[in-house]
């Protein structure tokens, strides 16, 4: 087990939402104000990481043959959970999240780590792959949410500062509405996705000049 | 595990199944039972609030009451008025919202509950923004029926959101005329 | 050895071998040239403003196309005049109010992010005037207001503050009534709308010059204005039949539409039932948005629709290889 590599993995080479492509439709529906993608991600890490121990813990228990529905219910009964606690704790970003904390229930992400990571690793590891997954789609998501916020509503931090507002960068005649609207959502994803690509290249490219001075 | 027979084997998934629902469920049974209570409260608190905004003093459930145009949801009714909640169909969807008559009929105010306007246009509707303050304000003092400007009548419209502002009219009218059934 | 060097001697390169004097700087200067009477009309009826908002609007264009170009370290290619179409366009399909800095981010998106990222010229999938202006939309009140026309109220050039505003003919026919102006007014464009949008006469002698330097085929735009023209004589919603169908096919962005931006040789179909079935799908789309969208207007939505479809229309009507297999014979 590593955790350094596993870290790096889920931030960046192996990163939920711009490599693997899981969970776009809670990533492009509520990446519109920091307060959202902080409250999601940090949902979805909180359940990731839950089931990911539950499921490692039962891995030799449940039969192959019904492992989906198995970890569907386990899954299903997180989010509950969480959704009800949401509910009666934090009302004001249950509100905001609306239908899109109980589809974390179908969230790719989940399921797939629970598939492809949580069913074939120890309990330990699985819970750090839970963590290092969960930080690596609420960071993919807070990026998403300050730009979009920035440019759709011209503010930071919505939802969280200065009361609730956020705190004002570009007055409120200009922001492009389109940013917090879906369009929006899907040209910020793809830039996005550009720059970790381009940050991974360069990573390689200063990895391997060091490699060449050694 | 080869030897075993196919009665055992299907009768082993069934009952691991039937075994990790069942504690999934008791566990939810158990979350439910602490956190009901207080979103019950949470939810009467906002409804209260609600009514607050439009009927100063607040109000209680009336028993009965008739509605022609099927908006009408609720009605909350004190001694000196009612606050009714009524769900016109916006733009996208329907919009909630509460409308306060006094027992005259004429409105004291109206608050947007829940909406999916499009942001920028129609949703100035709920918009804690000068001009959907402005939009709001101009129902309190009205009587009979109203309608925006285009149609003949004294509200101004939204800017762009010409169907919004309508139902936000068609909900208003919807409470004026349920308040005047209940005599 | 001898043959050899007489190989070295000749050029070879691929095909095409014919070559003619046209290049995309002069289909360009032609599109310009048809523009031309619609923008000195825009003048007489919105004023020295509509000039301006042009000018700023093309400019930009060609700006932020050689800023990317020099950023990207790519060849400059804003001599083909193609920005400076989109620019033009754009500025056409704007209300004259428009401030200036929202129609500098709409041509910011549309070089930028519609059609230099997808690689330039010739790589767009959806025409980037049209594009920039949806993206413009994100300002709706300022996408919203339309002023009446006539040179007593010219919005200022730096202030449109005092111009007074009005609904125009297609927000009247959204509500399927029909509009105070009459036929004649639409078809000279005396009527309120988007700055170049208006006079459908200005537009039709744009149509014609093109026509005449074979620039387009007529195909694109008669599908798409015959289909928007059967469609409402069929279902009118005002009386009488005619003038309700000569109102919606002369109001609105229709004639712009059909002949400028659905006639873009990158977003259209190039065989020729593709390219009927292109403009057949524009007019649907167009009269479905006018009668039950949201907006009052929907030509720019529709283009931007069918333009997503070329991919898949370019396969209709594909010429056969002459001796080529049969279908059935290939899968074997």
């Amino acid at each position: 087990m590593n955790f350094k590599k596993q870290f790096k993995e889920g931030l960046l080479t192996k990163n939920p939402v711009t490599v693997q492509l899981l969970g776009m439709c809670s990533t492009l529906a509520i990446t519109t104000s920091l307060f959202n993608g902080i409250g999601m991600g940090l949902s979805v890490l909180v359940i990731l990481t839950c089931s990911n121990i539950l499921i490692s813990a039962l891995r030799k228990v449940i039969p192959n043959q019904i492992r989906i529905a198995a970890y569907i219910v386990i899954i299903a009964g997180f989010v509950t959970i969480v959704d009800l606690l949401l509910k009666a704790f934090i009302p004001a970003l249950s509100e905001n999240l609306g239908v899109f904390i109980p589809l974390i229930v179908v969230n790719c992400i989940v399921l797939g780590r629970a598939e492809a990571f949580a069913s074939k690793n120890t309990v330990l590891a699985s819970a750090v792959d839970g963590i290092t997954q969960g930080i690596g789609y609420t960071v993919a998501l807070v990026i998403m949410c300050v730009i979009r916020e920035l440019l759709g509503s011209g503010t930071f931090g919505g939802g969280l500062l200065n009361g609730g507002e956020g705190i004002r960068i570009i007055p409120a005649q200009f922001p492009a509405m389109q940013m917090v609207m879906p369009v929006g959502g899907f040209l910020v994803l793809g830039c996005v996705i550009a720059g970790s690509q381009w940050l991974m290249k360069h990573l390689e490219k200063t990895s391997k000049k060091k490699e060449a001075v050694k | 595990m080869k030897t075993e027979s196919t009665v055992k084997f299907v009768l082993r998934l069934a009952l691991t199944l039937f075994a990790i629902t069942a504690v999934v469920a008791g566990c939810l049974a158990g979350v439910n039972a602490i956190t009901e209570p207080r979103i019950a409260a949470l939810n009467e608190e906002k409804t209260q609030a609600a009514i607050e905004a439009v009927l100063p003093g607040g109000g209680t459930l009336a028993g009965t009451w008739s509605d022609s145009t099927g908006f009408v949801s609720k009605v909350y009714e004190s001694d000196t008025g009612y606050a009714v909640e009524v769900k016109p169909n916006g733009f996208d969807n329907t919009i909630t919202m509460m409308v306060g008559v006094d027992k005259a009929g004429k409105v004291l105010g109206i608050s947007v509950i829940s909406h999916t306007e499009t942001a920028g246009l129609g949703a100035t509707c709920a918009a804690k923004t000068a001009a959907g303050e402005a939009f709001r304000d101009q129902f309190a003092g009205m009587s009979g029926q109203v309608a925006v400007t285009k149609d003949g009548g004294s509200v101004d419209a939204i800017t762009g959101a010409t169907i919004t502002s309508r139902a936000v009219c068609a909900g208003v009218n919807a409470a004026l005329e349920c308040v005047a059934n209940m005599g | 050895m001898a043959q050899m060097k007489y190989f070295y001697e000749l050029t070879i390169s691929s095909s095409p071998h014919a070559h003619s004097s046209v290049t995309t700087q002069t289909i360009m200067r032609d599109v310009l040239i048809a523009l031309t009477p619609a923008l000195i009309g825009s003048i007489y009826f919105f004023g020295f403003r509509a000039l301006l908002v042009t000018l700023v609007s093309a400019a930009a264009c060609v700006f932020f196309e050689w800023g990317y170009c020099r950023l990207m370290k790519k060849p400059v290619m804003v001599y083909d005049l193609s920005a400076v179409v989109t620019g033009v366009l754009l500025a056409f399909v704007c209300p004259v109010t428009i401030p200036y800095w929202t129609i500098i981010l709409g041509d910011l998106f549309a070089i930028v992010l519609v059609k230099q990222l997808f690689g330039g010229l010739g790589q767009n999938f959806v025409n980037p005037a049209l594009a920039g202006r949806a993206f413009m939309f994100s300002w709706p009140v300022l996408m919203n207001t339309w002023v009446k026309v006539g040179y007593e109220n010219a919005a200022g050039l730096l202030s449109s503050a005092d111009a007074v505003t009005a609904a125009t003919p297609m927000a009247a026919m959204h509500q399927g009534v029909m509009p105070e102006a009459g036929v004649m007014d639409l078809l000279l464009g005396s009527v309120g709308g988007s700055l170049g949008e208006t006079s459908a006469l200005l537009l039709l002698i744009g149509f014609a010059y093109l026509l005449y330097r074979q620039v387009i085929t007529a195909r694109i735009p008669l599908a798409f204005i015959g289909t928007v023209a059967v469609l409402t004589f069929l279902f009118p919603q005002g009386n009488p039949r005619i003038d309700w169908m000569l109102c919606q096919v002369l109001g609105g962005g229709l004639m712009l539409g059909a002949v400028f931006m659905a006639t873009d040789y990158v977003t259209s179909p190039v065989t020729k039932l593709g390219q009927i079935v292109f403009g057949v799908g524009c007019g649907v789309i167009t009269v479905l948005i006018r009668y039950f969208g949201g907006y009052s207007e929907g030509v720019s939505y529709a283009i931007l629709v069918m333009n997503a479809c070329v991919v898949l229309l370019d396969k209709l009507g594909r010429p056969v290889k002459f001796g080529a297999p049969k279908k059935e014979a290939a899968k074997k």
